[in-house]
């Protein structure tokens, strides 16, 4: 077999042990297949490159595990280890300045992370509940405030009536009769007339939406039997005038000229202001809320020498239903009434009404 | 004399690279060629045995510092590590060893790591078109028209510097 033959033939077993299939069948000369042991060794081994790449990923891993080494060292030379021990009683809450409890090493930079993470979480919550209280849509208050009027009453404390009817008795006790202007009939508790060709409801002039009377007579007197009092010109009381007390003319009380005896005061000038002892909060209507209606509104009101709010007026409208539930709110105050030389009196005031949605 | 000699430089080279795992590369150049034919004599796969014996100089290097110096020689270590990462990977590819039952005795398991060992050294030693072609052919795995290419030579002489150092090769093993 000629030299470039065995060639030949080496190769093609070569090339069939590279590419994994069998040969052709023939059979190999005796130095081919000897040879061929030998290239089966030789095409197991590494790629050049391998050994180099391999060295050069080992000497980064070393060089990455001698730093993380020198900085550990440096730690422990920071910080010298200590044996276990507990706590020392007397420390509080040794942690909290950074010191430890010995048992471990403790750095200052994880207290300060540490810190400003807290800052951070406290600041979060305090703006979420402050976003919370800024966005809720419920009405938690309402602020009422007392203010002094200058405004003119419709029936101020000038006025005043009496009445009666010359009985020998004083008049007795009763609720007012209905307020009017012009009143036709002077109030009677006894009837003198029993059937009057023209009949016309008794009345006095005082202000209105005070309570409806239900059995007519001289709130201030006493229990007594039926009787217009001792009084002249009709009404009821010891006055002249047909009103009811003890005054002249078609009012209520003392004084002349109709109106309520005793006057609605005004605040000062020996006039204290009432007090508001119990101020219920008025709804929301559906409709404000919705539109997230804010404002004020301004009544004008009396309080009576009963705590009660005898009168209201609104001075100032927001609208939208809020007028009606202030209104409704404020009849259900209760107050100390102002008081006059020592006794309760009706006082005339305004108050505010805050509508807020917080 | 030479081996207690061979034995105190491995054991300082040891130390050294347990002070500062920087100085872990002259344990790896001695070894690796024997760590890479002791894998390859067992899975008979270029890739995978690279891949193995990567896995061998990862472990030797983090664990470097848990080795205790007792006489047994270093390469010894890295071959247990290695017998280990062998294993493992048949277990995870479920495979079984492709050896007989038992595996390669020891003696023919080191005989075949040390002719492998032998054989990379040779290569070296081969003159230098013979070495280009052996590596071109067997490790590249490259067609001998494109060798010839190459080297600017016919295929026939390609062929015939392929004959010889393979010739080259066998004969230098018989020797040793």
């Amino acid at each position: 077999m000629s030299p470039q033959s065995v060639y030949e033939q080496l190769d093609g077993a070569v090339e069939a042990m590279l590419l994994g299939i069998g040969g052709n069948g023939e059979p190999l000369d005796p130095s081919v297949t000897q040879l061929l042991g030998v290239a089966d060794e030789v095409r197991c081994l590494p790629w050049p490159q391998f050994k180099q790449r391999l060295r050069i990923e080992l000497q980064a891993t070393a060089a990455s595990l001698h730093s993380g080494d020198a900085t550990s060292r440096a730690r422990s030379m920071a910080v010298p280890r200590q044996p276990l021990r507990p706590a020392a009683q007397e420390q509080i809450l040794p942690t909290l300045f950074g010191t430890g409890y010995g048992n471990y090493p403790i750095h200052r930079s994880s207290f300060m992370v540490s810190a400003v993470l807290h800052l951070v979480l406290g600041g979060i919550v305090l703006a979420a509940g402050i976003w919370i209280a800024r966005h809720r849509q419920e009405v938690t208050q309402q602020v009422m405030y007392l203010i002094r009027t200058d405004q003119p009453l419709p029936y101020d404390g000038k006025g005043g009536g009496g009445g009666g009817n010359h009985d020998v008795m004083p008049a007795s006790k009763g609720d007012l009769a209905m307020a009017s202007d012009e009143p036709v009939a002077p109030p009677v508790i006894v009837l003198r007339k029993e059937n009057p060709k023209l009949k016309a409801q008794q009345a006095v002039v005082r202000p209105p939406d005070i309570k409806m009377p239900q059995n007519v007579g001289d709130p201030l007197a006493a229990i007594f039997p039926p009787s217009n009092g001792a009084g002249a010109n009709g009404g009821i009381g010891s006055g002249a005038g047909g009103g009811i007390g003890s005054g002249f003319g078609p009012g209520v009380g003392p004084g002349y000229g109709g109106g309520m005896g005793g006057g609605i005061y005004r605040v000062g000038g020996g006039v204290s202001p009432p007090l508001a002892t119990y101020t219920p909060d008025p709804d929301y209507t559906e409709e404000a809320r919705k539109s997230k209606h804010q404002g004020t509104v301004i009544l004008w009101i009396v309080v009576g020498p009963d705590g009660r709010v005898w009168d209201i007026k609104l001075r100032r409208s927001l609208g939208m239903g809020l007028d009606e539930k202030a209104a409704e709110a404020v009849r259900k105050w209760r107050f100390q009434p102002g008081m006059k030389d020592g006794h309760p009196v009706a006082v005339q005031v305004n108050v505010e009404v805050n509508f807020r949605m917080y | 004399m030479r081996a207690v000699l061979a034995e105190a430089d491995e054991r300082s080279l040891i130390e050294a690279a347990q002070r500062d795992p920087r100085r872990f590369a002259e344990l790896y150049e001695q070894n690796v060629d024997r760590v890479y034919a002791f894998v390859v004599s067992r899975i008979f796969d270029r890739d995978a045995a690279e891949d193995l014996t990567a896995e061998v100089f990862h472990q030797a290097l983090a664990n470097i510092g848990q080795f205790e110096w007792r006489g047994t020689p270093f390469i010894a270590w890295l071959l247990r590590i290695a017998s280990n990462a062998i294993a493992d990977r048949w277990k995870r590819e479920g495979k079984y060893s492709p050896l007989p039952d038992g595996g390669l005795s020891e003696t023919a398991a080191l005989d075949g790591t040390e002719r492998r060992m032998m054989l990379t050294q040779m290569i070296e030693e081969l003159p230098a078109d013979q070495k280009l072609v052996v590596m071109r052919r067997f490790i590249a795995q490259r067609s001998v028209r494109e060798i010839a290419a190459e080297m600017n030579r016919s295929e026939g002489a390609v062929k015939q510097l392929q004959f010889r150092a393979l010739q080259s090769l066998r004969s230098r093993m018989g020797e040793k």
